[in-house]
């Protein structure tokens, strides 16, 4: 085989693959910008001959992406930084603090949570929610937003606390601080780095999560992106032009954060692994 | 030595939020799926009635429950099977490319970290019987238009491709860093030697990727026993039952048809179903493979 073949083969494979990857999302842009379905049929592959931004007018108004948007970015936000807290402590006591068998029990306790598939516990999950009186609000999503993403945050978390070297809290000690000062003043700026990879996973887990925004509410200013596009999506199933704006409005803030955070967001999504 | 930080109280209080949620959220569902799937509780009313084991043979002989539970295998199926050589594949690719390798592995990336209902959707239109990108490819070739989400022939296929297109790259991403991480000096040493290319890549490279190829499939069955949220966005379970999984299945009963004991009883067989795969899986084929030394 000539050499210059056998280089490029590589490539040949590897950008074919780009293409199936990324030409779908060409194709919701180019359909955005085109007039009705009609056009999309005349010239499904190509851009547009005459561009119409309509529909972005339209989707934005139509689908309400505004509030969608916003619900779910303060739901995000909210719950991935309270669970952080949370974990974060817990991950201090039970790495630093010297307590004993009570620390591997604890630990392993939280192990086995990462185990479960947690899909098939919607059911009771639906039953506390609704008991606890906040079905159909938006603490129906954040209080078990929080809970579930605790688990891995305490692992990822209590992996880099354990690495930090034991003299700094001896140091802390001597300083006269408690406990709590050591976890506030020491050990939570010394983990910053992790708190941010656990962050964005959460960040994006929440951001996407569909099955208990399906459910747990009703009213439509509530919705969250996932289901407030799906919904969108049922009501103007005719109008592809309209719902590839949508997409477009829906998709496009993940890809500035991805672009800008990638390295930070790979390395974060693939330590969690089981979040997908 | 200090008594700073073993202080008990301290310690509780430390712990105490994070323990309250998760025996809230993950320890008392568990038991309460048990409990209640021994019930013909329609999840509202104030009485429960037991059921003994009747829900579990009710559903054990519905066959639309072992259509979901079939749909589930394909899910795991397509992933070792399908996905599995594409990851390896690419993944072997990507690590031996000099230029762009950057940019591979960022696109490869890239759908993983979006939302699987708009990603639904979107495949959605793809599929689309009349102006959907797959029709007008497949026109170009002269194939009629197939009606991809609504024939019961291509609809779990068409779900399971989009599964593919969304996940492969992010365990792609995964492998590779196994990849990368392997000692340079392994592949020059065999360089030396005289081995092809392709012959470092299946003798080399390869052995030493067995145990994250392991792992990757283990994340695959996991995910295929959740698999839910594409299921719904994409068909609804339709046409008539044929794409449901467990957990669109388990829905349907529960939430849908107020069904809370049944549904809870599925709720117990994925549960189950999940260890029965996951140890069938450590037994046969983990444990065997991590016999090959390197």
């Amino acid at each position: 085989m000539p050499r210059a073949l056998k280089k490029s083969l590589p490539h040949v494979a590897l950008l074919s693959y780009l293409l199936v990857i990324l030409f779908p999302f060409l194709f919701v842009l180019f359909s955005s910008v085109k007039k009705d379905n009609n056009a999309i049929a005349l010239n499904p592959f190509g851009i547009p001959k005459e561009f119409v931004f309509n529909n972005y007018v339209e989707a934005w108004v139509n689908a309400k992406i505004s509030t969608y948007f916003f619900n779910s970015l303060y739901i995000s936000i909210l719950a991935s930084v309270v669970s952080i807290i949370l974990a974060s402590m817990f991950a201090f006591a039970v790495t630093r603090m010297r307590q004993g068998k009570w620390n591997t029990i604890l630990f392993t306790l939280v192990m086995v949570g990462m185990l479960i598939p947690n899909n098939a516990l919607m059911l009771p999950i639906y039953t506390i929610v609704r008991k606890m009186g906040i079905l159909n609000t938006h603490w129906a999503l954040i209080i078990p937003y929080i809970a579930n993403a605790i688990p891995f945050t305490i692992i990822i978390l209590a992996a880099f606390m354990r690495s930090l070297p034991r003299e700094i809290e001896e140091a802390a000690v001597m300083d006269g601080l408690k406990a709590p000062g050591i976890f506030a003043k020491i050990i939570v700026p010394l983990t910053v780095p992790a708190m941010v990879t656990v962050f964005i996973v959460n960040f994006l887990g929440n951001w996407n999560e569909f099955l208990l925004a399906n459910y747990f509410l009703s009213n439509d200013e509530l919705r969250t992106l996932p289901v407030g596009m799906v919904q969108f999506r049922d009501q103007y199933q005719m109008n592809y032009a309209q719902m590839s704006a949508g997409i477009v409005f829906s998709v496009l803030p993940v890809i500035v954060i991805y672009a800008i955070l990638q390295e930070k967001i790979i390395e974060g999504v693939t330590a969690g692994g089981v979040k997908g | 030595m200090n008594k700073a930080l073993r202080n008990p109280l301290v310690f509780f209080l430390f712990i105490l939020p994070a323990l309250i949620l998760f025996t809230m959220f993950f320890i008392y569902p568990i038991f309460s799926s048990i409990y209640y799937s021994f019930t013909s509780w329609n999840g509202v009313s104030d009485t429960v009635k037991s059921a003994g084991i009747s829900n579990f043979e009710k559903a054990l002989g519905d066959e639309r429950f072992w259509i979901s539970v079939k749909n589930n295998g394909f899910f795991i199926l397509f992933s070792c099977f399908v996905q599995v050589p594409l990851i390896i594949l690419f993944s072997l690719l990507i690590s031996n490319v000099k230029k762009l390798k950057g940019l591979y592995k960022t696109a490869v990336f890239m759908p993983s970290i979006m939302s699987t209902a708009v990603i639904g959707i979107l495949w959605g239109f793809i599929y689309e019987p009349n102006i959907g990108l797959l029709n007008k490819v497949l026109g170009l070739i002269g194939i009629d238009p197939l009606y991809w989400l609504s024939d019961e022939r291509f609809a779990m296929l068409s779900i399971l491709i989009t599964n593919a297109w969304q996940w492969t790259g992010f365990y792609i991403v995964m492998v590779l860093a196994a990849i990368l991480s392997i000692p340079g000096e392994l592949d020059e040493a065999a360089a030396i030697d005289g081995a092809t290319g392709f012959q470092r890549a299946t003798r080399i490279t390869l052995p030493l990727i067995v145990p994250i190829i392991s792992v990757v499939i283990m994340l695959s069955i996991a995910g295929a026993m959740k698999a839910a949220d594409i299921v719904i966005v994409m068909t609804k379970g339709g046409p008539a039952g044929s794409t449901d999984v467990m957990a669109t299945y388990m829905i349907k009963y529960a939430i849908t048809n107020f069904k809370y004991g049944y549904g809870n009883a599925i709720a117990v067989l994925i549960f189950v179903f999940t260890l029965v795969v996951t140890a069938v899986y450590q037994l046969l084929i983990a444990r065997r493979t991590e016999r090959i030394e390197y």
